[in-house]
């Protein structure tokens, strides 16, 4: 059973030094990642530009694009989401602010971009408040860490994703593997899997958001769209 | 393929279209030509399949994938009048994720010598499923058979020449 389901979704602390310690081994993990594949989609463990763009889509669910607004872009790898915004949205202005734990990847992202509304930082929260953030794929490798501790490092982000995001924030999870999968991929353990009700639990009750889930979109993951609780805050 | 690429790349390229293509993966194939409109006469499938991650390894060997992607495979003839080898792929592959029962797709190889046509079919593409696949199917030249063909052809330019 997991820290998150045994303790009903209350707060999930982890201290300093473990909190570190995930930290440097995400960090060595995506370093060499990139190192190896370059910055394409494989070089932050997707399997092609097509599922990394539709993720994208599902995960910008959260911002209005009616009007200017700012993003924080929580484990930007390269910057594939700048350059699909970009794409994408090429008449609506965000400031843009990714950030990444891996120097490796941050020297990357600022090799490709230089404009002034893209900004690339190293580090695990962001040094600034934005109307939203997202965190694509962030979750998903637990890089050899028990499941509790893991648990931990996902409130933590997800704490901190709300703390520093004015209107609200999107991640995605990868849903709970079928037996198929778990038979098929010999690196399935590497991987955090869950439902989405403890982590709607915790954003409802510890983050005092409003969630909506984003999934059955082709893929065997979801998608949390977590607003800010207006009703909570009166 | 075949006389372009060595056989390896072939095998290799086939094996990644078959496991994006296969029944597992047809729900995020779907979803994806929903989203993208990966394959459409708007893209080419040298495009569409680096979309997907869909290229050989080998940088050198990439370089020709991609030359008989854009230029070899659109001078093929296909079993659709008016339309070559290049088009009737994308079209096989659109209409297969696009239609109300979506199909996975198949890619497999024949020999251009008993029908130099991209062909398209649907039935079971592997012994061991009855599922029903588009199944899409390459003229190739085994590069042994190509190598042979060309000393051929300059052997009967040579004596043509000498002729003269």
């Amino acid at each position: 059973m997991s820290l998150l389901a045994e303790t009903g979704g209350t707060s999930i602390e982890l201290g300093n030094e473990i909190l570190s310690d995930v930290y440097s081994n995400i960090e060595a993990y995506y370093s060499a990642r990139v190192a190896k594949y370059g910055a394409t989609p494989l070089g932050v463990d997707w399997s092609c530009q097509a599922t990394q763009s539709f993720r994208f889509v599902h995960l910008l669910r959260i911002c209005d694009f009616s009007a200017p607004f700012s993003l924080n872009d929580i484990g930007c790898g390269y910057g594939a989401l700048a350059t699909f915004l970009a794409m994408r949205y090429p008449e609506s202005t965000i400031d843009y602010l990714g950030l990444d734990l891996s120097r490796t990847m941050i020297r990357r992202a600022r090799r490709r971009f230089s404009s002034p509304g893209q900004r690339f930082v190293v580090g695990a929260a962001s040094p600034r408040i934005a109307d939203y953030s997202v965190a694509s794929g962030v979750m998903n490798v637990n890089c050899g860490f028990s499941r509790s501790i893991w648990e931990g490092f996902v409130a933590t982000t997800l704490r901190e994703m709300r703390r520093t995001s004015r209107r609200g924030f999107s991640v995605n999870f990868l849903a709970d593997a079928t037996h198929a999968e778990m038979s098929a991929v010999p690196s399935v353990e590497s991987l955090y899997r869950t439902n989405p009700e403890p982590w709607i639990r915790y954003c409802e009750r510890e983050l005092r958001c409003c969630v909506e889930t984003v999934d059955n979109y082709g893929m065997n993951e979801f998608t949390l769209l977590v607003r800010y609780n207006q009703i909570a805050a009166t | 393929m075949g006389s372009l690429i060595k056989d390896s790349t072939t095998s290799s390229v086939l094996d990644q279209l078959n496991k994006r293509f296969e029944p597992d993966e047809l729900t995020e194939m779907v979803a994806l030509q929903k989203e993208f409109r990966i394959f459409s006469a708007k893209h080419s499938l040298r495009q569409s399949f680096a979309l997907l991650g869909i290229v050989p390894a080998d940088q050198a060997e990439r370089k020709r994938w991609y030359r008989f992607l854009d230029e070899q495979l659109g001078t093929y003839k296909s079993d659709l009048a008016n339309v070559n080898g290049h088009d009737r792929v994308v079209k096989a592959v659109k209409d297969g994720l696009e239609a109300a029962q979506p199909l996975p797709v198949f890619f497999g190889v024949h020999l251009a010598s008993e029908d130099p046509r991209v062909t398209v079919t649907r039935g079971p593409a592997v012994i061991f499923s009855f599922v029903t696949y588009s199944i899409v199917s390459i003229p190739i030249t085994p590069a042994s058979l190509a190598r042979q063909q060309g000393a051929e052809a300059a052997k009967k330019r040579r004596t043509e020449k000498s002729k003269k």
